[in-house]
Parts: structure tokens; C-alpha cells; sequence
């Protein structure tokens, strides 16, 4: 029951947001043929599941904001925070791809996950850096021979 | 290929390019086709055929290597060579859709004349077919049909912008008919359909067509084609049935990226005069039933300019918005 | 009998050393290649299409076909082991499969999956050989309204991959089918939600959503605590790694139930393998007498998807070397192959080549075979990546996750877009939006979609054709009772209730 409210209150949020993205899926659908002389066009289809999708959604939220919040609701955000953080430095290491490589960018990954988000020593951190990326290299790039992304060094 | 590698690439280039007359330029090391399908696609198949024949008959010092670059409709290959200027390992393979996409799509950055044309190699042709047991025995039945019950008949095909549509819009033009056309995105499901009765008609390459009118299943009723071909000799040719529209082939053939010295565009020309003279080659489009569509460099880029005015028209008319 | 001389005469073929070393070669390349996710069988057997033209037809093809049906043995591995979908079909797996290793049973959900690959992958032979002609032409009377229906079947099953909240599901769903409109419209040319990005034209290839919204947001979620803990208990001893006794009876029906709707559905060109696991888990879950527990780590949810995705190929196979109609992108390339051979599949090639279709069908027992032996040993090998602690596991699973996504068409872009997918995932489970209705929508958006618009351009605007013919018809009546049904049983259990409450 702990969560109960936070869930109530995430679906206000996210029905809210869905009822927006359903409101843009129709105003994008509105600028294409609904009936074309050929039959229905690009923006029939759309059209129906943007209006589904804002119907649903608004039902989502009438009913979770009407529902009574139950007392003692609470979020693990330090939880939460501490998988935002994994997703943001994942999607800077795919950012990195281009520059410097896959090889580099999976050991760095690995470097942070390993040392900074388990906190185990740099010693550690560093094997398991190292023997990811050598797995990796000798896995699809040798073994495979997958292209992978290279960045200027040739790996 | 790292930048610093390329870097050298180019200055060798350059050097070569500088130099005395009879520095002909060579490749070093292996060559890149890029095509915008992926593995198995129409482009790809190609490609390997070549890179096989190629090496088979020894034709040039290195190995050539398809890379694929699908995606983005096949915007994303034509960036990716266009963003290669300069570079003399990498080919590409293009086909009509490279000319007709960037009519079509304002997401594309580049259009054919950002690069380096090379070699046209095929040209391939198109039969319409029928089921068997339909009451079209000629074009004309289908025309007349299609006249007397409007929107009715169907036709299976690919995309807006494909030949099949194409010949129908220019067809339905100069005939005043009228006959529905079905999209479907695989070739398969479009002889399915024709198979199964659900639709009509189909322009279809005689290849696909060939076994399925062997076994009775299909009747092929014209030709999309200059001349008739060998299969079909009792079949007309549209222009010969009475339908002068222009011919639109599917064209095949080669480009590289722009900025290329003059010895590296002869080099790979020449290299592709030699292979369409081989007998596997020959026999390769006999196989295929396509034309022998050869041409060089030079006439290859006025081919691009007429096809592309043509394109721009017949899209015009029947209604595709046309970016540029 | 006849069919039976002819399979003899093909044993002969298949059981040539030569070929029988083929046939090795290409499953254990499908295998490995179906364990890889992104690296698909298309891909491989294109690769390998030139050192082809050296070998004789019959063996180049059993290889071929053999890394066809290989990759589908593969494709369960990674989704079991590490929720990461090693091919589009294994996303059904991912629901069950994953929940099993999670208490330990990941040798137990690898077997099943092996066996249950085994037996659809022969029973899809059996029928490639003794039904092929006959079905293929009923293969020909579905169309565009039937394929609707099929969607419209397909979408039903919604209500029974739906967590706690309906509403949820639904809306998950429709996420999903707005993402398969992405790209191009294939009728008109115009381009749907592309932001102006010409990477999007093509739309999001369905393997970055199913990696970024299963296997990412499961490392996501399981990093919100620090403490390592045993995350995957894997038992010692090989017995605790294999299916016991009353694993295998449960999934008895899903054998048979997988073998049948994936041998179906693969008759028709118009459908796929994903569709068909997800139909073929629909349909076990609808009868089973413990729904509930489905998407909890049962064998059943594992058997069915996997059998069906196996028992497609040998569907597939029917229209391709009956009709010449190539199904799908593998299939397509494999027609690519007979031409180049210079052997034309279509409606004679069994009575031309004998010696080929005989020879194929016979090397598909042996090759059935073969992967059961290749792949049971693996199974403890394989589990042994669960005994990693965790903060190696992850890295590793990131790691796959990206070269995936990457090989598909080595863009970065999709890259990019992964690591999108993969917030959407975690706030979903956050939340609790159940991540296979959009799943479900994003595979039969675009179909369904296709399929409607086709529909009413070929009867003019008149929704009628919908209904009219027998086929969609009965299928239409069957999602209407799939909708309906979940409340009848809310129904019953309110009733049971009240007459509990009230007494």
C-alpha cells in the first residue's frame, strides 16, 4: 500500500501526457488526407488512435484523480534518481559513440557502473573496464566480425 | 576507415591527380559498393553479383565489398556517399528511386547531381500480367473494361513514386480510363494478390513472372519495354498495342562521390566496360531478362537531367507533391 | 506411398556426408547468429550468398535453409537469459522465459524452448511436406480483409498481455501503433512523424523498441538499489538445469498449439513470425487454466512462442517453393538465391527438382535433430552468465544491447533512439504501463493499418467487405469474444464475491 498514492498521482501525470501526445497525433493527422480519391489516406488511421488515445487517457486521469489517495505514499526517489543517473550517463555514452568508438565508450560504461554505481574499487572498476571490452572486441569484432562504431584510434 | 587513413586516401589522391598523364590511378585497397537496400534487396543482390564476377574474372587488383546503408527510404546511402567526397574506394550502386526520392521527400540533403556519375549498367523491363483466367487476352480488353466501370478494376504494386504506378498514371492518362491501384510493400504479396484474384492486374519484371506463367497461372498481355523480349514474342510492346507513352525503364548502374580526379572516374568506367563484356554478365541478364542498359560517365549524367525532368512531370501530374 | 518414396529418395540426398556437413554448418551458424541479437539470418545468408555459387544447389540451400531455422533455436537464449530479444520473435519469450530465470529455473526455460523449437520445427516439416500445395492456395484466398482481421485478432490479445489496469494496456498499445506509423506512408509518399530527420523515414526498426523498453529498463530498474544481491539464483546440478517431468506436461498444449498456429500463420505472406508467437501466447494463455500466472515464469508462456516461431519456417517455406512468394525479408533473400542458381521456385519446382525439395525436407529432420544435440549441451554453458555478479551482468548487458541495435543497419542514430526507448521502458514499469500491449501494437500497427487501407480502396470506401467474406468474418467474431471475455469473468468473480460477502 506504501506506493499507492505515487502510482495515483504518476497516473494523473502520465495520462495527462499521453492526452497531450494524443492531442498532437491529431493535429499532425489533421494536415493529411483523411480520404484521399483513392481511399482512406495517410491520415485515417492516425486520426482514430489519436482520438483513442486522448479518450483513454483523460479516463486515466478522471478516475485516478478521483480515486482517494491513500495515506503513507512514498517514492524511493533516491532509487529513481539513481536509475536516471545510469539512463543519462548511458545515453552521453551513446552520444560518444561517434568520437571515440564502441570499445571505449562500453569500458567507460563499464568504469562508472562498476566503480561509481557499485562502488567497488578502482582496481576492480579497471579490470572489469578492460576485460569488457576485450570480450567485446574478441567476441563480435574477431570471432563475429561485426563492424562496430570505431572512433578515431581504428577501435 | 579512420579519418587519418582517409586523410592520406586523399592526399595520395591528390597527388596522383596532380601528377603526369600516365599516373593512372589504381585502387589500393578494398573497394566499397554501397547500396541502399539491405541484404537480399534488388540493389544488394547486384552488388554481390558483382563483387563475385569481379573476382572471378580477375578483373581489378582488389576485393570490392558490398556495405549496406539502408534506411531513410534510401536517403541515408545517398548521404553517406555524398558526405564521402573525395574518396576513391567507395562506389555506389543507384537505381531510379535515387532519382525520384529527393523530388519527393524534403528530408533529402542530396540529390544525384552531389555526386560523381560512373557507369549505367542494366535497364530492366516490365511485362503487365493478368490472371490466367481473366477475360483480358490484350491490353486493349483491360483499357475498355476499365473504361466502362470506372475505379473498379485493381491494380497491385508498390509505392506512389514506382514504376508501376507510373505506368499507370501515364496509361489512365493517355486512355482517359480509370482503375484502382492497391499498394503493397513486398513483391510477394503483390503476385498474392494477383494470384488470388484480389486484384486485377499487375506490372510486374518479367523474371518474377516467368514461372507463374509457365504453370498457367498468369498471362502477360503487354509489354513495358522498347523492344520485345525474347520469352514473349507474340506479346506487343505498350507503344506497339497503341499507347504512346514514353518508355519507363527501371535503371541500374554506378555513381561514386564528387571531387574525384578525372583518371579515378576512367578507371572505374573502364573497369565496368570490361565487366558488361564478360560472358557471365551476358548471361547474367539473359537470366534476369534485363536490358543491356551500358553507358558511360558523360552520358550517364545527361541521363540523369532528361529522367529526372521526365519524373518531375509524371509525378506532377498525378499529383505527388514535388519538393523540388 | 508416394510421399514416402520421395522422402526416402530425399534422405538419400540429406544423408550424403557432404551434406549432412552442410547442414551442420548452417544451423550452427543460425544458432550463433540467433543468439547475437541484431545480427539476423537475412543478413548472414546474404553474406554467404557468393561462397554459395561454388557449392552444388541442394547443398548450398540446406545450408541456407539451415541458418534459417538455426537462428530461430538462437533467438530464445539472450531473451531468457538477459531479457534481451535476440530476434523480433523471441519478445514473447522475453515474457515468461526471463520471469523463469529470475527463480532459477533459466536451464529449465532454455530447454523448454529447445524442445518445444524441436518438436513445432518438425511438425512444421511434416506439414511443409504432406500439405504444402493445398495450403498454399489457401494461403491465396487471404487478403487485405483478412489480414485485417488477423490484426484486429492479434490486437484483441491486448486484454490478455493487460496488468492490473485495462486502460494501462490499451494506452501502451496505442504508444505502440503510433510508433509503427512512423516513416514513410507506403500509399501516398507522404511522411508521417519523422520530426524532419531523414534517419526516421524508414520508422523505428522494431528490435530498438524491444531492447530498449525490455532489457535496458531491466538494468535500470534493478540499479535503483545498490546492494548486489544474488540476482539470479542458478542451481547446481544438471538435473535443476533441465525441465522436470511436470514442466514438460504443462506444456503439452503449448506444443501442439504452437506447432499449428505457427505453421498457419507462416502459410501466409502477409503475417510473420512475431505475430505469430504473440497469437500462438494469446491463445494458450486464453485457455489456460491459470491465465494469471502467465507473464509470472511459466513453461507453457516459454513453449508456445518459441514452438510457433519455429513451426513458421516450415509455413514459410510453402508459399516461397510452391508459389515462388517469398513471406519475408529471409525468405526473400532465399528467392534471391534460387534465381542466381538459376533454379526457378514457383508452382513446378517439385515436380522439376525432386531431388532439391526432397532433399531440403529430409535435411530439415536431420537438421531438427542436430540443433535438440547442439543445443541442450549449450544450456548449462550458457547459464553459467548468470553466476557473473551483477555489476559485471549489467555492463555486459548495456554492452549487447548497443552493438544490437547497431548492427541492424549500423546507424548510430538507432543508437540514439535505444537510449530513448530505454527511459520510455523504465518510466512505464514505474508507472505501470505493461510493456507488451506496446509491443503488440508497434508489430501490428503498421500491418493493420496497410491491411484496412487496402481493404476499402479495393471495395470503394464500403466497410462491408470487412464482414462479408467467411474468413475475416469468423475472425472478427473470434476478437469480439476475446474482448468480451475478461469481463464475463470479472462478472463471474464479482458474483462470487457478493454471494461470498452476502453470506
Amino acid at each position: 500500500m506504501a506506493q499507492k498514492s505515487w502510482f495515483l498521482k504518476g497516473d494523473v501525470v502520465s495520462g495527462a501526457v499521453l492526452a497531450a501526445l494524443g492531442v498532437y497525433i491529431i493535429s499532425e493527422a489533421r494536415q493529411w488526407n483523411y480520404v484521399g480519391p483513392e481511399g482512406p489516406g495517410p491520415g485515417f488511421f492516425p486520426m482514430w488512435y489519436g482520438i483513442a488515445m486522448v479518450v483513454l487517457s483523460l479516463w486515466l486521469v478522471v478516475v485516478s484523480a478521483v480515486r482517494p489517495a491513500v495515506a503513507g505514499a512514498k517514492v524511493d526517489w533516491k532509487g529513481v534518481g539513481r536509475a536516471m543517473l545510469v539512463w543519462a550517463v548511458f545515453a552521453l555514452c551513446t552520444a560518444l559513440l561517434k568520437l571515440l568508438g564502441l570499445l571505449t565508450v562500453l569500458a567507460l560504461l563499464t568504469l562508472f557502473i562498476v566503480g561509481v554505481m557499485y562502488g567497488k574499487s578502482l582496481k576492480i572498476a579497471c579490470a572489469a573496464a578492460a576485460g569488457n571490452a576485450l570480450g567485446f572486441y574478441l567476441v563480435f569484432s574477431l570471432a563475429l566480425n561485426v563492424g562496430l562504431p570505431v572512433g578515431p584510434l581504428g577501435f | 576507415m579512420t579519418l587519418r587513413t582517409s586523410i592520406i586516401m586523399a592526399a595520395c589522391a591528390a597527388a596522383l591527380a596532380a601528377g603526369p598523364a600516365w599516373a593512372q590511378f589504381k585502387p589500393t585497397k578494398p573497394v566499397e559498393i554501397v547500396v541502399h537496400t539491405g541484404p537480399g534487396g534488388g540493389a544488394d543482390v547486384l552488388a554481390r553479383f558483382m563483387t563475385q564476377l569481379i573476382e572471378k574474372e580477375n578483373l581489378a587488383p582488389v576485393r570490392f565489398q558490398v556495405n549496406n546503408r539502408d534506411g531513410g527510404g534510401g536517403l541515408r546511402a545517398m548521404a553517406y556517399v555524398a558526405e564521402k567526397k573525395g574518396d576513391t574506394h567507395t562506389i555506389a550502386i543507384f537505381t531510379g528511386n535515387w532519382l525520384t526520392n529527393p523530388l519527393v521527400r524534403a528530408e533529402a540533403k542530396f540529390t544525384l547531381k552531389d555526386m560523381q556519375p560512373v557507369a549505367r549498367l542494366v535497364l530492366e523491363p516490365a511485362v503487365v500480367a493478368v490472371k490466367a483466367d481473366a477475360p483480358f487476352k490484350t491490353m486493349k480488353d483491360f483499357i475498355e473494361a476499365a473504361k466502362k466501370t470506372p475505379g473498379t478494376l485493381k491494380q497491385s504494386g508498390g509505392s506512389q513514386t514506382s514504376r508501376d504506378n507510373v505506368v499507370r498514371q501515364l496509361l489512365m492518362k493517355s486512355t482517359g480510363a480509370n482503375w484502382a491501384y492497391i499498394s503493397f510493400p513486398g513483391g510477394g504479396e503483390r503476385i498474392a494478390a494477383l494470384l488470388g484474384g484480389h486484384v486485377n492486374m499487375m506490372v510486374i519484371e518479367p523474371q518474377e513472372a516467368g514461372e507463374h506463367i509457365k504453370a498457367g497461372n498468369m498471362r502477360v498481355i503487354a509489354q513495358v519495354a522498347e523492344k520485345r523480349l525474347a520469352p514473349y514474342p507474340n506479346v506487343p510492346t505498350l507503344k506497339e498495342a497503341g499507347y504512346e507513352i514514353p518508355n519507363v525503364p527501371q535503371v541500374r548502374g554506378v555513381v561514386m562521390p564528387s571531387g574525384v580526379a578525372p583518371d579515378v572516374v576512367a578507371y572505374y568506367e573502364d573497369l565496368f566496360q570490361r565487366m558488361v563484356k564478360t560472358p557471365t554478365w551476358r548471361k547474367y541478364l539473359e537470366d534476369q531478362q534485363f536490358e543491356d542498359g551500358f553507358q558511360k560517365s558523360v552520358e550517364l549524367g545527361k541521363f540523369f537531367d532528361t529522367f529526372t525532368n521526365q519524373m518531375r512531370e509524371i509525378l506532377k501530374e498525378a499529383g505527388t507533391p514535388v519538393v523540388r | 506411398m508416394d510421399v514416402l518414396a520421395n522422402l526416402g529418395h530425399g534422405f538419400i540426398v540429406a544423408l550424403e556426408p557432404l551434406n549432412l556437413f552442410w547442414c551442420f554448418a548452417g544451423v550452427f551458424l543460425g544458432t550463433v547468429v540467433g543468439v547475437m541479437p541484431g545480427l539476423g539470418p537475412a543478413a548472414t545468408i546474404a553474406m554467404l550468398l557468393p561462397l554459395t555459387f561454388k557449392m552444388p544447389p541442394t547443398s548450398a540451400l540446406i545450408m541456407l535453409a539451415g541458418i534459417y531455422y538455426g537462428a530461430k533455436y538462437g533467438g530464445s537464449t539472450t531473451a531468457i537469459l538477459l531479457n534481451v530479444p535476440g530476434e523480433s520473435a523471441s519478445v514473447v519469450t522475453c515474457l515468461d522465459g526471463y520471469q523463469m530465470a529470475r527463480k532459477g529455473r533459466a536451464g529449465a526455460a532454455l530447454g523448454i524452448a529447445a524442445i518445444a523449437s524441436f518438436i513445432a520445427g518438425t511438425v512444421g516439416v511434416v506439414a511443409l511436406m504432406l500439405v504444402a500445395p493445398p495450403l498454399a492456395k489457401f494461403g491465396l484466398a487471404f487478403s487485405s480483409p483478412e489480414y485485417f482481421a488477423l490484426m484486429v485478432l492479434g490486437l484483441a490479445m491486448v486484454v490478455l498481455l493487460a496488468g492490473e489496469s485495462l486502460v494501462k494496456a490499451l494506452l501502451a498499445m496505442l504508444v505502440g501503433l503510433w510508433i509503427a506509423g512512423m516513416g514513410i506512408d507506403l500509399f501516398s509518399d507522404a511522411s508521417r512523424f519523422t520530426f524532419g530527420n531523414s534517419e526516421m523515414l524508414d520508422g523505428v526498426d522494431f528490435v530498438i523498441v524491444a531492447i530498449g523498453v525490455f532489457a535496458l529498463s531491466e538494468v535500470f530498474a534493478n540499479m535503483e538499489q545498490r546492494e548486489e544481491g544474488t540476482m539470479l539464483p542458478v542451481p547446481k546440478g544438471l538435473r535443476n538445469l533441465l525441465p522436470t517431468m511436470a514442466e514438460l506436461k504443462a506444456c503439452r498444449f503449448a506444443f501442439l498449439n504452437g506447432s499449428v498456429v505457427g505453421f498457419i500463420i507462416g502459410v501466409l505472406p502477409g503475417a510473420g513470425s512475431t505475430i505469430a508467437s504473440f497469437i500462438s501466447y494469446g491463445l494458450e494463455k486464453a485457455v489456460s487454466k491459470h491465465p494469471e500466472k502467465f507473464g509470472t515464469g511459466v513453461p507453457e508462456g516459454v513453449a508456445a512462442p518459441e514452438g510457433a516461431n519455429n513451426s513458421e519456417t516450415g509455413g514459410a517455406l510453402v508459399p516461397l517453393l510452391t508459389l515462388g512468394i517469398p513471406g519475408s525479408g529471409t525468405t526473400a533473400i532465399l528467392l534471391a538465391a534460387f534465381v542466381l542458381w538459376g533454379l526457378k521456385p514457383g508452382p513446378l519446382m517439385i515436380q522439376d527438382n525432386p531431388e532439391l525439395f526432397w532433399g531440403l525436407v529430409a535435411s530439415m529432420y536431420v537438421g531438427n535433430v542436430m540443433l535438440l544435440v547442439l543445443n541442450l549441451p549449450l544450456i548449462p554453458l550458457f547459464a553459467q552468465i548468470l553466476k557473473l555478479p551483477s555489476y559485471l551482468l549489467y555492463p555486459i548487458i548495456l554492452g549487447i544491447s548497443l552493438v544490437g541495435v547497431y548492427t541492424v543497419s549500423s546507424s548510430l542514430f538507432d543508437c540514439y533512439m535505444l537510449a530513448a526507448f530505454g527511459l520510455l521502458g523504465y518510466l512505464m514499469r514505474r508507472l505501470d504501463y505493461p510493456s507488451a500491449p506496446l509491443i503488440l501494437g508497434l508489430v501490428l500497427g503498421d500491418a493493420m493499418e496497410r491491411a484496412l487501407r487496402q481493404s476499402l480502396m479495393m471495395s470503394q470506401g464500403d466497410l462491408g467487405i470487412l464482414v462479408s467474406r467467411p474468413i475475416s468474418a469468423t475472425m472478427l467474431v473470434l476478437a469480439v469474444l476475446l474482448l468480451i471475455m475478461p469481463l464475463f469473468r470479472k462478472f463471474n468473480s464479482w458474483r462470487v464475491r457478493a454471494i461470498e460477502e452476502n453470506g
